[in-house]
């Protein structure tokens, strides 16, 4: 089924879609369509979309089309246009983009048994660096602008411990600040000696080597941070919504885990509870972010 | 983070396999190489090779690598996303010209770079240009560990130099929040350092002869130094263990005695898992004996590009691992099964080597380049490779015959197994095939399975394999070009004549897929009896043999131990799913490296008592490692 684009939106259509007819339509009900972030390798993010939408779309018994757009802003607006009915998000975009245009939670990644995860501040160990005061005129490097754990939050441990007065004053504090462009160029530049620390995810010391990993360890570790969320335009017909979701649901099961890794790979996910956002929106006003 | 869902957070870093730190035996898995980059850094291995394969560089360039996420080869994947020919490159292939062929694939990466930088310049949104540097840094992968190895001070310029373009591209943000614009002129500066770096180094019109092809900066050559570059496996190399991990069956333990009670073995034990004992690159990749031989078995997954023809077979004889045991023919076995060793011999695929100790001497010295290893060692690599036991299997007796809960097509089969044949000069399978003798003969025949060599060649013959155990060892034959037990049965009734109706090698087949079964083939794991526990209980183990050594003072071999042993259970620790441990875990390396530089300063007291720590602490820690 074709699929309607903002061309400024799309990065690729995928091919995939399927259709099991074993499953009496409404009428209203004729597609749902998937909106996706790229990730470092977009030919094999077709692939996987290819093939989770072909088992979504037997499990739900609609067709189920996916397609990738550049970035969360563009998945967004897809949402916003109609042009995608679903998208999976981090945190942070989904509370502007529940903000802007009335996204709404439907799922929460669960990683390691738990639907949220941290922000630390890594440093080497023979670094001689134990504590945030001691990052005062070195340098850092964080993830994106924009990152929850890769930013928001470790810099809001400075904050937090007093060290600067809000996020804008960064810069005062320390020597330099990098946005590497990711967690892994973030951890990297540290672990190669190039920053004195990263702030990055919890779990962003397991993208280094072994030897680098035993040659690294963080100071400080951020509030939680709930896990990226799959969310529908506000619109979306709440029957197929719901089907989605169970569909969703049922890829915890044993035989399905399999297919979790055509999903960015988490554990499983839980059903999404809004108010687990909260803390996300405030400290989206604290970098005012959001009204 | 943007763009980036934390569940792709799989230990996945950039760089070349085991090209950082002390050689250990725990891969690390890569980040995809761009299609590009990896044909260059595969020209680059397969250039090195003599005699060059040059059917397999050209494949290089035509071909996805083995393993590669992207669907495309490097030749698409330039023509769809660059304006740089390949044509260059196609040439020297085609002239089988090796200097051409480096000159123009070095220059068609840093192109390639150059490409991309000016993308990033040029873009007009803060997406596109970090796609951009994202995809030029990548690309300047292939070249970083030459940089780093011989000018450190130019590769943290240049490092920092990535920092600054990744952080001026600016960010969209989400829709307009946190939005911020592009620093055009950090950018041009960053791109400046790396630009010039390139021309002088990579994007040259002449470059020096090279003896070995290598990601080294053109200056770094001219100058002569000596620069030691880091072994390194080009893309597609596969050294990870078999999933799912197969089961390891020792005596001593079927028997409920424990390896720290048998220290000969326990060290022979961790000898086998030691990168340390080989030479030459296989020691830097953390290459062992367990690297083919996985819990004595095989690895079906094992490939090294130019040294394997599919996975599970390797060359060991060929250019890469030891230079001076080149034999020039390219002639990768697949890898054989080591259980029930002591009943196999003689050893080899055509059984050159009565004595398994001498067959292990000349794995370790001449196919792997490493020291002569110590009588002490190759006694304590025997005792322990004499361990290694059958799979038990419910389903045939101990002298070969089936039990009642063999399968009925089975018992036909089994018939047919032992019916004499006149294709088989009125033998039968059973001939070779001894039910009674481990399903083998110990004797070598030339059944027409290798072309010979030359004319009038008679260097086909190859001992007899058992067949216990081969369920879990496909593909089949010396180089294991049969990729099903049904194959084989093929193969027989076809040249040998045999007359077998479809019935007849359904019957046939089902008798080997009985014989060669296991009531347990693999390792089970669960949530929390996971690789790394096993991989603790086994190094903990090797450890025991300190007890022996440290009162003996036998330094050279408390040293190889602890330099083994700790660099393991460093890169082990990254595996560990109860990530609230690992620092325990470095903490009892760091224990380790005490025991061994005490005694470096023969402070045996020191010693042995840093070793009684290490003890209680490990045992401490048992409970909490998974």
């Amino acid at each position: 089924m074709l699929v309607r684009l903002n061309r400024r939106s799309l990065l690729a259509l995928s091919a995939a879609s399927a259709l099991s007819l074993g499953t009496p339509l409404a009428a209203q009900e004729t597609s749902l369509r998937l909106a996706f972030i790229p990730q470092e390798n977009p030919d094999k993010l077709l692939g996987d979309i290819a093939a989770i939408t072909g088992w979504l779309a037997n499990q739900i018994g609609v067709p189920v089309e996916g397609f990738v757009t550049i970035d969360h802003a563009a998945a967004v607006e897809a949402l916003r246009n109609g042009d995608a009915d679903v998208s999976f998000m981090g945190a942070l975009p989904f509370v502007l983009a529940e903000a802007e245009i009335g996204a709404v939670p439907l799922l929460s990644e669960v990683y390691r048994d738990a639907p949220s995860y941290t922000g630390r501040i890594f440093v080497r160990r023979d670094s001689g660096i134990e504590t945030l005061a001691d990052l005062r005129d070195k340098d850092i490097a964080f993830a994106d602008p924009i990152s929850e754990s890769g930013y928001l939050y470790p810099l809001a441990e400075f904050v937090d411990a007093g060290l600067i007065a809000t996020p804008n004053d960064a810069d005062a504090f320390f020597g330099r600040v990098f946005f590497a462009g990711g967690y892994q160029q973030a951890m990297q530049a540290m672990a190669e000696g190039l920053v004195d620390a990263a702030g990055a995810s919890q779990y962003a010391d397991l993208l280094l080597s072994p030897e680098q990993q035993a040659q690294v360890t963080w100071i400080a570790e951020s509030d939680a941070i709930p896990s990226h969320v799959v969310i529908a335009r506000p619109g979306l017909d709440a029957g197929l919504r719901a089907r989605f979701v169970d569909a969703m649901l049922r890829l915890n099961a044993p035989e399905n885990r399999n297919l979790l890794r055509y999903l960015y790979g988490p554990d499983g996910y839980v059903r999404a509870d809004s108010a687990n956002y909260e803390g996300v929106r405030a400290m989206a006003r604290r970098y005012e972010l959001l009204q | 983070m943007i763009g980036k869902f934390f569940g792709l957070l799989v230990a996945a870093w950039i760089g070349a396999i085991g090209a950082l730190g002390p050689a250990h035996a725990t891969p690390a898995k890569e980040a995809p190489w761009l299609p590009e980059a990896a044909a260059y850094r595969l020209t680059l291995f397969l250039g090195n090779l003599e005699p060059i394969p040059w059917d397999q560089v050209e494949t290089a360039w035509s071909d996805p690598y083995h393993g590669s996420e992207f669907s495309a080869d490097a030749l698409a994947w330039l023509s769809a996303n660059s304006d740089i020919g390949a044509e260059p490159v196609l040439g020297a292939i085609v002239r089988k010209d090796r200097q051409a062929l480096f000159e123009a694939a070095t220059q068609t990466i840093a192109h390639r770079i150059e490409e991309e930088l000016d993308r990033a310049l040029n873009a007009d949104d803060p997406a596109t240009a970090q796609q951009a540097v994202q995809t030029a840094r990548e690309l300047y992968r292939a070249f970083a560990d030459g940089v780093a190895a011989a000018e450190p001070a130019a590769a943290r310029q240049i490092g920092r130099a990535w920092l600054e373009l990744s952080n001026s591209t600016g960010s969209a943000g989400v829709l307009g929040a946190g939005a911020t614009p592009a620093d055009k002129e950090a950018m041009n500066a960053a791109r400046l350092t790396i630009s010039r770096y390139l021309a002088e180094n990579y994007l040259l019109d002449d470059f020096a002869p090279r003896r070995q092809l290598t990601p080294l900066p053109e200056t770094a050559i001219l100058s002569g130094r000596d620069i030691d570059l880091p072994p390194s496996l080009p893309p597609g190399a596969d050294i990870f263990d078999q999933d799912p991990l197969p089961l390891l069956v020792l005596n001593f333990e079927e028997q409920g005695i424990d390896e720290t009670d048998l220290p000969l073995i326990a060290y022979g034990d961790m000898l086998f898992d030691s990168a340390q004992i080989f030479g030459g690159p296989a020691r830097d990749l953390g290459i062992a004996c367990s690297t083919c031989h996985n819990r004595s078995d095989i690895n079906q997954r094992l490939f090294i590009p130019g040294a394997s023809h599919q996975p599970g077979a390797i060359d060991v004889d060929g250019a890469f691992f030891n230079p001076i045991f080149n034999d020039r023919r390219d002639d990768p076995l697949d890898i054989p099964s080591l259980r029930g060793l002591r009943f196999t011999g003689p050893y080899g695929r055509d059984g050159r080597f009565a004595s398994l100790r001498d067959f292990t001497r000349n794995v370790i010295v001449n196919e792997f380049a490493g020291a002569e290893p110590t009588p002490f060692m190759l006694d304590a690599l025997v005792a322990y490779m004499q361990e290694f036991d059958f799979l038990p299997n419910s389903m045939l007796t101990a002298d070969g015959r089936l039990t009642e809960a063999a399968p009925v097509a089975a018992a036909r089969g089994e018939a047919i197994f032992n019916r004499p044949f006149e294709g088989l000069g009125n033998r039968s399978c059973a001939s070779c095939h001894v039910p009674d003798g481990n399903f083998l003969d110990r004797q070598a025949h030339d059944i027409g399975s290798i072309d010979p060599a030359y004319s009038g060649a008679r260097s086909g013959a190859l001992d007899t394999p058992t067949l216990l155990g081969t369920v879990y060892t496909a593909p089949y034959f010396h180089d294991g070009s049969l990729p099903t037990l049904a194959s084989v049965v093929d193969w027989f009734n076809d040249t040998k004549s045999l007359g077998l109706t479809e019935a007849d090698r359904a019957d046939l087949t089902a008798y080997l897929e009985t014989i060669g079964a296991a009531d347990e083939p693999y390792e089970a794991f669960d949530a929390e009896n996971t690789p790394f526990r096993l991989a603790f209980a086994e190094l903990t183990t090797f450890a025991s043999t300190l007890d022996t050594l440290l009162p003996r003072r036998d330094a050279e071999h408390i040293l190889l131990l602890v330099d083994t042993v700790g660099a393991d259970l460093s890169a082990d620790a990254s595996t560990m799913s109860n990530l609230s441990a690992r620092p325990d875990v470095y903490a009892l390396v760091e224990r380790l490296n005490q025991v061994g530089a005490a005694v470096r300063a023969e402070d045996w007291d020191t010693a042995a008592a840093i070793w009684t720590a290490f003890k209680a602490e490990a045992l401490t820690l048992e409970a909490r490692a998974f």
